[in-house]
């Protein structure tokens, strides 16, 4: 209940946000003495609009108090009663103005606040193709996506999430290409969310997700307006989530992590090879150490002769195991990776520099590792930073891999390929298998963009698994 | 949820209880690539070639020997091969064998007698070539390299494929030895080698002799099953090889056809393609041996007075050279026939194959029945390139 009295409203709010420091409460009146106070939240409005287009011609021309919309020059204007709704939204970058002898209170929404602008993301970095990324702000990248979707069926659903937080969160998908029964799951599952804060999209993505204990994320994240734009095109949903840049997509196929935005953008000879190129750097990064612990260990007759003497030559020497020499170079090869990753980025340099050093150089002029296991590493180490989005799975299972091959050879590998395949086969994310159009087979998806990918005049449907309504992308009379 | 509990925890057992019951280092590994078999005192002597991993390594200041060698004796080859392992550092790893040489005396007392070990232990591989050292040990020839090779035994090994632009050699391995040794039809052949002395030509004073002798794999040696009896010279090697079909290049030497026909001058074609049928029939009860080999060639040197840009100067030479081989192969066969009456060729396996009910009867006397049989040959050669020049260098230009 709002008081006729300034100075009670005034009291409550101080109360409510227990006399914190950035409240402001400005108090004035009117050329024609009507006594006004607003409250804001320093920073987080325009001050220019409030000074100019609120302040002035409030002061100089209200005369009737019920005027106040034909006086102030602002479209977000509304009207509320009611003491907690003004506590909620003054945090949201709204001005509460409270007026002398009346009960409702005019909030007007002139927010701004500073924000990082629109870059390139570090990530997901393309020679051709659009280059702008999401920000931190919700309502910009909105916009970012409204500008590429300018369709009146592309719709935000709009959450707040996060006692403490209040996160907006926001569902994004167009209306008649979405798969409903997606959208109901997501919907459903976002309904059970129910936790203080909300800090980063992550949070969401393992609270809704299929299969929290898997090492394989079942949701995708992107940060360019583009490829959300492409993915919700393919039927799918995106959960936008103030404060971070990392858009969520839903359903995620395993295959997505080995596409990027720039293969629809190169001409399909060069993306086709690219994707080729993804595929087999996937597979050496996870098996290539693990089969080479193997092979020295285990299978010695299957090495061709001069490599088999070359590789016993470079062993010659070496004090360690090779599975450890191999474990202890992939470790090493990690904390490289992360040290050079969280310092800033002149000491990151420098970081990468020494550990190349010595990890490559000196530890071989030691002898204690042998250049080949160098090779074969680093060989590891450059494949897994073409497929940046899986590289959070291949790092733990190449550790499982080594081990394995050193325990008992390609049959350890083998078990593990095993097993790490049904693990991933069996995998759903809501609703969609994990592995379409691999297993469940799919020869449309798969001769089309899985392992190549075709022209774009080739993609008449969307993705089967996917899309269920309005499949036809493009109306071809004569399909060549 | 016990039940996959218990599952599970089979499943993580399988993996770890096989343990590492094989796994072996490399460093702890002594890899072979050439083993020499000898019989002395009646004892079997075994040479192994090991690769010396550390000498491969760049920047190897210490001037190591590539290959060491082992010897250890016992009256099997696997008490041999036990025997090295107090002899030498390293567990002996045979999987990467490449040649197996026998000593002439250890062919000679029959080599099924030894060999079962080659063939039933999981590292040995069947692949490995097979050599006999003529009238030698086989530790003699071992470790003889003068080629550019770094290892003696791939040095060896080259020789053995280089059969396939000289046929005068014999390329067997293990596993084409057995299958020949159990049919009763074709006796089996292998490769020879055989230490020469060499000149030194390299007379620079402070190199001085690094290399007295080479190897030669030419000719071939005869068996009888098992047992060595004898040799075959390089020309007879050559016929042998088309018997076999196993020409897969070299040279053929005739007579350049000139119209004045007592000529001297000599031709060569090298080989490209070639295709051996043997055959067999019976006619009025004797046995005839018969051969079409088809030729496809390419001319290598001409040297005599012949136009043979003209049609049927081409003609003459595939003539000529049909004739050449013809002679070869009937020589070679007679040669056989009269000197070792042993079926060499694989004409018992074709009368196998196509009389397979009266080859019972005459399976177990089939080689005193090759020996008298008849031989018939047919030559196709079909010339196809004559090379960069039409003309013959020496050719006695008319206008």
């Amino acid at each position: 209940m709002i008081s006729p009295d300034i100075n009670l409203n005034r009291e409550k709010i101080i109360n409510a946000f227990h006399s914190t420091g950035d409240l402001v409460t400005y108090e004035f009146k009117t050329n024609s003495n009507i006594k006004i106070m607003a409250a804001y939240i320093e920073g987080f409005i325009d001050r220019d609009i409030f000074d100019n287009d609120i302040l002035k011609p409030l002061i100089l021309s209200l005369e009737d108090p019920k005027d106040i919309k034909r006086t102030i020059f602002i479209s977000k204007i509304e009207e509320s009663d009611s003491m907690e709704d003004i506590i909620y939204q003054l945090p949201n970058g709204k001005v509460a103005l409270f007026i002398e002898d009346m009960t409702i209170c005019y909030m007007v929404e002139i927010s701004k606040w500073e924000k990082r602008s629109i870059e390139e993301p570090g990530s997901e970095s393309v020679v051709r193709g659009p280059k702008e990324g999401f920000i931190e702000d919700i309502s910009v990248n909105k916009v970012l996506i409204r500008r590429v979707l300018r369709n009146n069926n592309l719709v935000f659903e709009d959450y707040v999430f996060g006692k403490q937080t209040k996160t907006a969160v926001s569902l994004v998908y167009i209306k008649g290409i979405v798969n409903e029964n997606v959208l109901e799951e997501v919907k459903k599952r976002l309904n059970t969310i129910d936790i203080d804060a909300i800090l980063e999209s992550e949070y969401i993505e393992e609270l809704i997700e299929d299969s929290p204990r898997s090492i394989f994320a079942t949701i995708g994240n992107v940060e360019k307006p583009d490829i959300v734009a492409a993915k919700i095109l393919e039927g799918r949903v995106a959960i936008l989530t103030d404060g971070t840049p990392h858009v969520l997509t839903i359903p995620k196929l395993y295959v997505e992590g080995l596409m990027t935005s720039e293969d629809y953008y190169l001409r399909p000879y060069y993306a086709s090879f690219l994707r080729i190129l993804r595929y087999t750097a996937m597979i050496v990064t996870v098996y290539l150490p693990g089969v080479f612990v193997a092979l020295q260990l285990y299978h010695q007759e299957m090495i061709p002769t001069p490599l088999l003497i070359s590789a016993a030559g470079a062993r010659e020497g070496v004090p360690l195991p090779i599975v450890i020499e191999v474990f202890l170079l992939t470790l090493a090869l990690e904390l490289t990776k992360e040290s050079g990753l969280r310092l800033p980025k002149n000491i990151g340099n420098t970081v990468s520099i020494v550990g190349a050093l010595i990890l490559g150089q000196a530890a071989v002029q030691a002898g204690i590792v042998s250049g080949l296991t160098v090779i074969v590493v680093s060989a590891a180490a450059i494949s897994e930073f073409i497929i940046p989005e899986l590289v959070q799975g291949i790092v733990i299972i190449r550790f499982i891999i080594i081990l394995l091959g050193g325990m008992s050879g390609l049959y350890g590998v083998t078990c593990g390929f095993m097993i790490i395949t049904t693990h991933m086969v069996s995998l759903d994310s809501f609703g969609i298998p994990y592995c379409w159009p691999i297993a469940p087979r799919n020869m449309e998806g798969l001769k089309k963009d899985t392992f190549i990918r075709t022209p774009i005049r080739k993609f008449i449907f969307r993705p089967e698994a996917i899309a269920k309504k309005n499949v036809r992308r493009q109306n071809r009379n004569r399909e060549r | 949820m016990k039940k996959i509990i218990f599952l599970n925890i089979l499943l993580i057992l399988i993996l770890f209880l096989t343990g590492c019951w094989d796994s072996k280092e490399l460093n702890k590994l002594g890899i072979s690539l050439i083993m020499g078999y000898d019989v002395e005192n009646g004892k079997v002597l075994l040479t192994v070639g090991f690769i010396n991993p550390a000498s491969t390594q760049e920047g190897d200041m210490e001037g190591n020997l590539s290959v060491k060698y082992a010897q250890g004796t016992g009256n099997t080859i696997l008490e041999a091969f036990r025997d090295i392992t107090l002899k030498f550092d390293r567990r002996v790893f045979a999987s990467h064998n490449k040649v197996i040489i026998f000593g002439e005396d250890f062919a000679k007392q029959g080599l099924v007698g030894h060999i079962d070990e080659l063939m039933r232990d999981r590292e040995q591989r069947e692949t490995s070539y097979i050599l006999i050292a003529k009238g030698a040990k086989a530790y003699d020839i071992m470790g003889v390299n003068p080629g550019l090779e770094q290892i003696p035994a791939n040095y060896v090994l080259e020789l053995i494929k280089n059969t396939n632009s000289n046929p005068k050699a014999m390329s067997v391995n293990f596993i084409e030895y057995i299958k020949h040794y159990y049919h009763n039809g074709h006796h089996p052949m292998t490769g020879i080698v055989e230490k020469r002395e060499k000149e030194i030509i390299n007379k620079s004073p402070d190199i001085g002799p690094t290399s007295e002798y080479e190897l030669s794999i030419i000719g071939s040696a005869v068996f009888d099953r098992d047992k060595l009896v004898g040799y075959l010279n390089g020309n007879d090697t050559k016929a042998l090889n088309f018997f076999l079909d196993k020409i897969k290049g070299g040279v053929i030497t005739f007579h350049t056809p000139v119209s004045e026909s007592s000529s001297d001058e000599l031709s060569s074609v090298y080989i490209i393609k070639n295709k051996t049928k043997n055959d067999i029939e019976i006619l009025d009860g004797r046995i005839i041996l018969k051969t079409k080999v088809k030729l496809t060639s390419s001319m290598g040197e001409v040297i005599g007075n012949i136009d043979i840009s003209k049609e049927e100067n081409i003609k003459k030479m595939e003539e000529a050279c049909s004739k050449a081989i013809e002679e070869a192969l009937e020589a070679a066969v007679k040669k056989v026939q009269k000197e070792y009456k042993l079926d060499i060729f694989g004409f018992g396996i074709v009368f196998h194959r196509k009389y397979p009910s009266q080859w019972k009867n005459i399976e177990s006397n089939w080689d005193e029945i090759f020996s008298e049989a008849e031989f018939q040959i047919e030559v196709d050669t079909n010339i196809i390139r004559t090379g960069l020049i039409n003309t013959p260098i020496n050719r006695i230009k008319v206008e």
